[in-house]
């Protein structure tokens, strides 16, 4: 067991490697350079060659590859071309944001799938269950982008701005900046509707899985020779049956997790968030070669580390399993 | 007076003694002091060193935390900001600037004429790579004739000096040379505290790029009793309806750059805001591409007629027939734009209308093509490039797209992004035309880096050397009669050429909460927080 | 993410098993006439098929050409789900969009399956080495950030417009699924690696590639139909959702996508513009979801 997390662990290493010269070199074969970026309206052709000449943009691209990889190793993460901010600092600024929407999307996906989970497999093939599934159904159907707009249209258009559609106020003790105008009631007012927009999608999944998982226990035996022990129903289904079947569902929660960190792109565009999506999509689209590769080293960490985080917790939580 | 009136003589004369009495009214219009004004933009700030960042919303932080020598007022007039004030030796040579006594730089140094040689040296270093390089080309060098007499010698007469040192980008910003040279380029781009520093009537404070930018009042002002905010806060919103929807609550009291698109949609939403504008001073154009590199290399001086636009009928026909620019107009800006041929939009000093060389006419459109021998046995095609940056790109190239089918062209249209945009049209990569509003433009003169003949910033690269002696002339000539005289010849030889296929004006709005007073507009040039207080 | 919901941890197998000989697609069927949810989802699936193929005659007008004098009009007779700011009818773009969506759904489903089975196959056939390097590649891809790969394949390979960008958006949506079923088949396959029947074979001299075709395959079908299905209906989502952030196809082709987001600009005052198209792409989806879900029941009860 040890040594096959030790394996894993160091898997993890090539792995995000490749991700990240990958990424690197795609960049570079994007048209456009930070170069133009950075001159922008003042760009003329002798100062873009002197540019690119100072900040190594010439060099073959392997070269530049190690040249940020030595850094790396330091702890350097490189400082941005475009804005000159540590890449590193702005990271780490837009990380508890979507860190927080994936937190509170978990919980209110958790919050609506459990009990739907429950009631379908507890009155099987009754209304409620099919009225529980088909929910899930349609929540699974609808894209994260268009809840999210539907909420805008009845929470802030329709409402007259009882919550508001975009922007952020950051937790009490959370602020980036000196001037700050943090509170714990405008945090929430501009994470509710991003929560709950992403939050349904996985709650559509989360429903099924649960579900399905609930099912298969309770037919199982195991249950049958608990209730044949004299125990009470409820006890019963909340202890046992729930507890086994929450085995895949912790592991395809994890996998959200970690597919989220860079997947929020699309609610934290539509919000107007200042997390880690709208930081990577603003990167690629300037050009800024050394932000991109801290999103992209970032979310590839995020994903193989939650990777094995489920894969061992999955080991942990039933020890029929066992890896060689 | 009978006896009896005298009791009523005697109450009159009293109500009006007690009426001269009463206090007098408190002015309604006397400024308030304090408060925060909270701004927002539609585009981020690209970075915090003034000299050398590109992009508007750098320039309006740049002309609160820095000052300069001179502002121009909205009817062209000018006046001092760090200047008191100024001379100019009758050959037009030498500028003498007297400084004020008391400006100082946020980090208590003085602003005085070393201060003010260094700033311009530095402009005109070309290791700085500041974009404002090219406007200081008629500079021969700066000499400190006191601590707070500073004279500029030019090369030859420019009759824009003045304009440029007050408004071209961000006019000249005094850098402190103590502050620049404690610290790095990166400190300053970032907004290292303490590293950012000007001589304007508000001290940067910090900047966190996706969260905010603020600034606070600098006690110091040489303009004592100013600024009456005592902080402003700049946030950056991308989309138009959320925007509207912060301002409808109360969240911003200024929007400094809103989308003409939804201007309507502001006005029926929010009755009470106040809509700054004027006549449009950004060009709307079609650009179309005049040579291309012979030999195939980028930015090659030999140069080879583009394969489409390279013939002058053919950009007539296309440009000057065969675009209904009203249509444009109204479609894309709801009729809230002037239809407009001149290369010089319709708010720019020394303007032209030259409508009349450009009528609408497929006609005449469809038989300079047959000339060139297009028709329906060879149908002509080409690509129409616009970028992502502002929708109404999309808008207006689709509209182009259909009026060329009614003349038998057919128009493909190429979305790309602001970057690639500019990759392909700066690097003499392959186009045929593209729909853009490049900037915003004071002077014609100031027009002059995006269409000489030799500019990076001049796509068409026609390469045309008569233009450069026009704009030549222009600038030098310092009677403002004759140069008005040469600004017509140089639209109209513009528009004669076809090197430049303007299509409207490109509107600018503003929006004001009403409680948010003392704002003076004028247009992207001059956008100052320092007499503005909020009546609330 | 339909298809992915169970877990599909590297090193357990999970996938059909080799069955008796009684035909089970027989069987199969029966079950699917039986089951509502997935006659439902047949029924929505047809009537896509149908739309998208006779788009033009469906569509009262062309998708593309805008008119000038009809710019957002209300939902009317004449333009019965309204005209949008360049004056093209709704209605016509949200049915050329109906082909497109599926084109692009279909298609990249099919490119991850034409590289991601042989992959599959060959690494659980063979093992070891291939196995191994198979498999890692497999990993790489899952472990990349797919907005970021996408956003970066749209902007790295022009132009964008046309065919060429929808083939674009497909490549950018197939690459991420190709794991998916790599992994899939792969389990199939080593459940069934040591079957007697296999072994007989190889020993008989049968060649590789006709064991893998004949024997194998078939019973990877279930998993591969039920995933596929599933998998349209993941990929019309990402198409959508990259036409959102204005990296999938470009205009002037129509989109649901890119018209939700254009017209979500002006949904104060038009937000039925916005809401068609989305109404559009969750129909689509629950068809396809339904179908799949159908399918699952039918063709494997054992997965319910």
């Amino acid at each position: 067991m040890r040594t096959y997390i030790l394996r894993r662990l160091l898997q993890i290493v090539p792995t995000v490697l490749m991700i990240t010269f990958v990424v690197f070199v795609m960049m570079r074969s994007v048209p456009g350079d930070p170069v133009v970026s950075l001159l922008g309206d003042a760009y003329t052709e002798e100062d873009a060659v002197k540019a690119r000449e100072e900040y190594g943009l010439n060099k073959p691209i392997v070269v530049q590859y190690g040249i940020w990889l030595g850094k790396l190793v330091q702890g350097d993460w490189g400082v941005s071309i475009l804005t000159g901010r540590p890449v590193l600092q702005d990271v780490l600024i837009r990380l508890p944001v979507t860190l927080e929407l994936i937190v509170l999307s978990m919980a209110v996906a958790l919050a609506i799938a459990v009990p739907a989970a429950i009631i379908g497999a507890l009155r099987q093939n009754t209304w409620a269950d099919y009225t529980a599934t088909s929910v899930a159904m349609i929540g699974v159907s609808i894209p994260e982008f268009f809840i999210g707009v539907l909420l805008l249209l009845v929470f802030s258009i329709g409402l007259g701005g009882f919550l508001p559609s975009s922007g952020w106020i950051y937790l009490p003790g959370t602020c980036p900046t000196v001037v700050c105008g943090a509170s714990l009631w405008g945090n929430t007012q501009h994470v509710l509707m991003p929560a709950v927009a992403l939050g349904v999608g996985r709650a559509a999944i989360l429903t099924r899985l649960l579900r399905a998982s609930m099912l298969e226990v309770i037919r199982s035996e195991y249950v049958t020779t608990a209730r044949a022990k004299g125990l009470s129903e409820r006890p019963v289904i909340f202890k046992h049956a729930l507890k086994n079947a929450l085995i895949p569902t912790v592991t395809v929660m994890g996998l959200q997790i970690g597919f989220l960190i860079g997947g929020a792109i699309v609610v934290e565009t539509l919000f107007a968030m200042p997390g880690l999506g709208t930081f990577g999509i603003d990167a690629i689209i300037a050009r800024d070669y050394q932000q991109v590769q801290g999103f992209a080293l970032l979310t590839a960490l995020a994903f193989v580390i939650m990777n094995l985080i489920v894969d061992l917790t999955y080991t942990f939580l039933d020890p029929r399993i066992r890896y060689a | 007076m009978r006896p009896r009136s005298l009791p009523v003589c005697a109450v009159v004369l009293l109500v009006l003694a007690g009426i001269v009495s009463l206090p007098a009214p408190a002015d309604a219009q006397a400024p308030k002091r304090g408060g925060t004004l909270r701004v927002s933009y539609g585009n981020e700030i690209a970075h915090l060193d003034f000299h050398t960042a590109p992009g508007y919303e750098m320039m309006w932080v740049a002309m609160n935390v820095g000052c300069g020598l001179v502002n121009i007022t909205p009817d062209g007039k000018f006046v001092g900001d760090a200047a008191e004030s100024w001379t100019t030796s009758p050959d037009g040579l030498l500028y003498t600037f007297k400084l004020k006594k008391n400006v100082l730089f946020h980090d208590g140094t003085p602003v005085d004429a070393a201060a003010v040689k260094f700033s311009i040296d530095r402009l005109m270093d070309p290791a700085t790579k500041s974009g404002m390089r090219s406007f200081f080309e008629s500079v021969h060098s700066v000499e400190v004739l006191d601590p707070l007499s500073v004279q500029i010698r030019l090369k030859q007469p420019y009759a824009f000096m003045l304009h440029m040192l007050a408004a071209y980008r961000t006019g000249l910003v005094l850098y402190s040379p103590t502050a620049t040279q404690k610290y790095t380029l990166e400190d300053r781009k970032q907004g290292k505290p303490g590293a950012v520093v000007g001589c304007g009537p508000f001290k940067f404070v910090e900047w966190v790029k996706g969260s905010q930018l603020v600034m606070d009042r600098f006690d110091k002002y040489f303009v004592p009793g100013l600024p009456y905010l005592d902080r402003v806060i700049i946030r950056v919103i991308k989309d138009p309806v959320t925007e509207m929807a912060a301002f409808k609550a109360g969240e911003i009291d200024f929007i400094a750059s809103f989308s003409p698109e939804h201007v309507d949609t502001m006005k029926a939403q929010v009755p009470s805001a106040v809509i700054l504008t004027g006549k449009e001073t950004t060009p709307m154009l079609a650009a179309m591409k005049v040579t291309v590199p012979k030999d195939g290399k980028p930015m090659s001086k030999e140069r080879a007629p583009h394969p489409v636009f390279g013939d002058l009928r053919v950009r007539k026909a296309i440009g000057c027939y065969g675009i209904d620019r009203g249509e444009i107009v109204k479609i894309a800006f709801k009729g809230k734009a002037t239809p407009w041929v001149g290369m010089n939009p319709p708010g720019t000093l020394d303007t032209v209308d030259v409508n009349a060389m450009c009528p609408y006419d497929q006609a005449k459109a469809k038989a300079l093509l047959a000339e060139v021998g297009y028709g329906p046995q060879k149908p002509l095609t080409f690509e129409l490039m616009a970028d992502t940056e502002k929708s109404v790109f999309n808008v207006i190239a689709t509209v182009i797209k259909e009026q060329m089918t009614r003349i038998g062209v057919t128009a493909n249209i190429r979305l790309v992004d602001k970057v690639s945009w500019m990759n392909t049209t700066l690097q003499d990569g392959p186009w045929d035309m593209y729909v853009e509003d490049l900037l915003s433009l004071i002077t014609l003169d100031s027009n002059g880096y995006l269409s000489n003949s030799t500019s990076t910033w001049s796509h068409p690269r026609h390469n045309d050397k008569r233009v450069d002696e026009l704009y030549a002339r222009y600038a030098r000539e310092m009677d403002a009669g004759k140069r008005k005289a040469i600004a017509k010849e140089i639209q109209e030889f513009f528009v004669e050429h076809m090197y430049w296929n303007n299509i409207s004006g490109s509107p600018f709005y503003m929006v004001a909460q009403p409680w948010m007073k003392g704002y003076t507009y004028n247009a992207e040039f001059e956008v100052h927080y320092h007499k503005v207080w909020l009546d609330k | 993410m339909g298809e992915a919901d169970l877990p599909v941890t590297p090193d357990v197998a999970w996938g059909a098993r080799a069955r008796p000989s009684a035909s089970p697609l027989v069987e199969g069927i029966r079950r699917l006439r039986r089951s509502t949810t997935a006659l439902l989802g047949a029924g929505i699936v047809a009537v896509l098929l149908v739309v998208a193929i006779f788009a033009d005659v469906l569509a009262p007008r062309s998708p593309i050409a805008s008119d000038q004098t009809h710019t957002f009009e209300r939902p009317s007779w004449d333009y019965p789900l309204g005209t949008d700011q360049l004056g093209r009818d709704m209605l016509s773009r949200i049915i050329h969009g109906t082909r497109i969506s599926l084109l692009v759904g279909v298609s990249s489903v099919l490119l991850a399956l034409f590289v991601g089975v042989p992959c599959g196959m060959i690494a659980g056939f063979y093992g070891g080495r291939v196995d191994t390097v198979i498999m890692r590649a497999m990993d790489l891809i899952l472990a990349f950030p797919i907005y970021l790969l996408a956003i970066i394949l749209m902007v790295i390979f022009t132009p964008t417009a046309g065919l060429i960008g929808t083939m674009k958006v497909t490549g950018a949506i197939a690459i991420v699924r190709i794991p998916i079923y790599a992994r899939l088949v792969r389990g199939s396959v080593l459940s069934i690696k040591e079957k007697e029947y296999i072994e007989a074979s190889r020993a008989l001299g049968v060649r590789d590639p006709w064991i893998l075709l004949r024997h194998v395959l078939p019973n990877c079908l279930a998993p591969i139909i039920v995933t596929t299905t599933l998998g349209i209906a993941t990929s019309i989502i990402v198409e959508a959702t990259l036409s959102f952030l204005g990296l999938g196809t470009q205009p002037p082709t129509p989109s649901w996508g890119w018209d939700l987001k254009a017209n979500v600009a002006f949904i104060q005052a038009n937000a039925w513009l916005s809401l068609f198209p989305g109404i559009a792409i969750f129909v689509t989806v629950l068809g396809f979801n339904l179908f799949g879900d159908g399918l699952r029941d039918a063709l494997d009860p054992r997965l319910k």
